[in-house]
């Protein structure tokens, strides 16, 4: 499935013992309205569509799909100590905005979108699920484009977060936003994937695209084995990240996107042993 | 572009009418309405507010063992009808829509954390969609990538219509949609806070007063081809009036209509009934009798299930869809209970008996916070 690649953004800080950063002037900056009554966890998803958006008036019908690992967790969290341990009912706005639409709303009210909003998560491959839904409905016309975004929140203090999430205690976490903008057809600047991919098809689908000055780049989840094989001879492409997330392929594409590394990236992600190759053509 | 229909092949079904399909729509056809009384002791004054709750096994509506032991039996029902072998069901898709996914076990756990050592933070070790694909792989034998749809009360509709789009194309060759939504204390502490819950659940009638929760899980088998029970697809969009509810003029819920319409390439004529969302909640319940008097001339027989089984939320999806299929396959719309008065500001006057269901198209509408709204088609076949 092919689809052209009109606009990305990305963003992902490192979070340390110090609180987060405020996005607030950032948000500031990148939207046209004040929203109220949001928490982190949306502030990051409208950050990252708005920039990807970049002030281009977007068709209203264009489908959105926003998803994540672990959703707002922060708000999450609020929730549960307000009704477990507070004994008190949770605020209105916190337990609305348990609810991953609720960021779908904010971020179709901030771009002017009437059509399709959804939700979706697969953990440890959440971008890989978003991106077969929106290839699947461009296919079909179904919208004349696709927004496709993934937000990572991570919520203080770090050393909690780790053990929830089940890291070592030393593993430096971030949170993202990430995002493409995608319509059907194909084009200089694309984005073609092909899931559930296994063992042989995955070698014959990476060997076909395949080009010398293109780059390859794996997902946390593909074994080691797979990747050394798929790595043989072949450029590497491994950015710098100050932290992890849930989203790793979300961010590995929009960071090969942002810094316009030469030839294409193809990105070997998904769940093992149902894998996604994700190539993108950018700008050149 | 009008998507080929997919072929319902298996439904299973847990509600406060039954567990099993067959069960459920014995007694919807008798018009029982399960609602029993429910109290939340620890909120300064108790909560106490009807829920329609799972027939009584003894072991109480928080019980955190419930996921398990229930999902896969209603999954199996639907698996069984469809008759996947072990090699298909492998290579299944499994899409899930809920609100709450686990939550009722995560906080099981929490509360255990706070007896043992009072006063932790939140310590979320789980994460409800993951747990509910391992399960499937491990009780069911679900092996196919999953999609886990967080739309609120749209979401099992939402991966109805996603299995159905990707089956469509042939992405895969069967897919489990399953709605899950068990009570928990986030759930019903956070609509108490809403103020949006009711002693009575009366949709569309004039002294409607808000919603009565309900529990439920539904499964659905979806293959390519057709036969007796279809389902075309449908269309879901976003409406940015409020994040709590739908523009009460029916404006969006029209636009709605008319999009499922048009990719099923049908005339509002063709409908030969509609189950509506339905949530008894006065805004709603204007803007979807508003949209629906928008879009249909002559409105269809209208029916409404939550009466006989609560609103369940993420569930309600696949939950509706596979009462309504059974109810269907039986023949009858079912009556809306609870009605009486009608509202003159609404103009749409519900079935208060049951009405012979023939072969067609019927519309089944959901909406939910978040703007999101999502109209799905089913094609009852001879």
């Amino acid at each position: 499935m092919k689809a052209r690649l009109l606009a990305s953004s990305h963003r992902i800080d490192g979070i340390g013992l110090a609180p987060a950063p405020s996005l607030d002037e950032a948000l500031h900056q990148a939207c046209r309205e004040q929203h109220r009554r949001i928490d982190r966890f949306i502030q990051l998803a409208l950050l990252g569509a708005a920039r990807c958006a970049g002030g281009r008036p977007l068709d209203p019908s264009t489908a959105l799909y926003l998803g994540s690992g672990v959703g707002p967790a922060g708000n999450n969290i609020i929730v549960q100590e307000q009704i477990c341990r507070d004994k008190v009912l949770p605020r209105p706005f916190n337990f609305v905005n348990t609810l991953g639409s609720s960021a779908t709303f904010f971020v179709a009210k901030e771009l002017g979108l009437e059509g399709q909003g959804w939700w979706v998560a697969r953990r440890g491959a959440t971008f890989e699920a978003l991106l077969e839904l929106a290839l699947t409905d461009l296919e079909l016309g179904i919208a004349p484009a696709a927004l496709v975004g993934v937000a990572e929140e991570c919520p203080q203090p770090v050393a909690d977060q780790r053990r929830r999430l089940g890291v070592k205690a030393e593993t430096p976490l971030a949170e993202g936003s990430h995002w493409l903008l995608l319509e059907k057809g194909g084009g200089p600047e694309s984005l073609e994937a092909e899931f559930e991919l296994q063992g042989e098809a995955l070698l014959a689908a990476l060997a076909l695209r395949w080009r010398p000055e293109d780059a390859v780049a794996f997902g946390p989840s593909v074994p080691p084995e797979l990747r050394a094989e798929l790595a043989r001879g072949r450029q590497e492409f491994t950015p710098a990240f100050p932290g992890e997330h849930d989203s790793a392929a979300a961010a590995f594409v929009t960071d090969f996107l942002e810094n316009k590394g030469d030839g294409r990236l193809h990105l070997v992600a998904g769940l093992a042993p149902n894998h996604a190759l994700i190539s993108v053509t950018p700008k050149i | 572009m009008k998507t080929p229909s997919v072929r319902v092949a298996g439904l299973g079904l847990a509600c406060a009418l039954g567990l099993g399909l067959e069960n459920c729509v014995r007694s919807l056809r008798a018009g029982e309405r399960p609602a029993r009384p429910l109290s939340l002791e620890g909120w300064g004054d108790p909560i106490r507010l009807p829920f329609y709750s799972f027939p009584d096994d003894g072991r109480g509506p928080f019980d955190p063992e419930r996921l398990e032991r229930m999902l896969p039996q209603i999954a199996e029902e639907a698996l069984s009808a469809a008759g996947l072998s072990p090699k298909q069901r492998r290579r299944t898709a499994l899409f899930v829509g809920s609100t709450a996914y686990g939550i009722a076990r995560a906080e099981g756990e929490y509360l255990s954390l706070l007896e043992r050592a009072p006063g932790s933070s939140f310590a979320l070790s789980r994460i409800g969609f993951q747990e509910i694909r391992e399960l499937m792989r491990e009780t069911c034998g679900i092996e196919g990538p999953d999609f886990a749809f967080n739309t609120a009360c749209t979401a099992s509709a939402n991966a109805l219509l996603a299995a159905q789009r990707s089956l469509s194309v042939g992405r895969f060759d069967h897919a489990l949609i399953l709605g899950v939504e068990l009570a928990n204390r986030t759930t019903l502490t956070g609509f108490s806070g809403l103020q949006l819950l009711a002693d009575e659940l009366r949709p569309f009638d004039a002294r409607r007063s808000g919603i009565v929760l309900g529990e439920g899980i539904g499964a659905a088998v979806l293959e390519r081809g057709s036969g007796r029970l279809n389902f075309p697809g449908g269309s879901s969009n976003s409406d940015t009036y409020s994040v709590t509810s739908a523009n009460p003029d029916g404006s969006s819920i029209a636009r709605l209509e008319a999009e499922v319409l048009a990719r099923a390439s049908l005339k509002p004529d063709a409908i030969r009934g509609i189950k509506a969302h339905g949530t008894a909640s006065p805004l709603n319940d204007a803007g979807e009798a508003a949209g629906l008097r928008k879009t249909f001339g002559l409105l269809p027989p209208l029916t409404a299930l939550k009466p006989y089984l609560g609103h369940t939320l993420g569930a309600c999806g696949i939950v509706e869809f596979a009462l309504l299929g059974g109810a269907l396959a039986e023949g009858f719309l079912p009556a809306v209970p609870g009605f009486s008065q009608e509202d003159p500001l609404l103009g749409v006057r519900p079935l208060t008996a049951a009405a012979p269901a023939p072969d067609g198209t019927y519309l089944l509408n959901y909406f939910g916070f978040g703007g999101n709204n999502t109209a799905l088609l089913l094609e009852k076949s001879a």
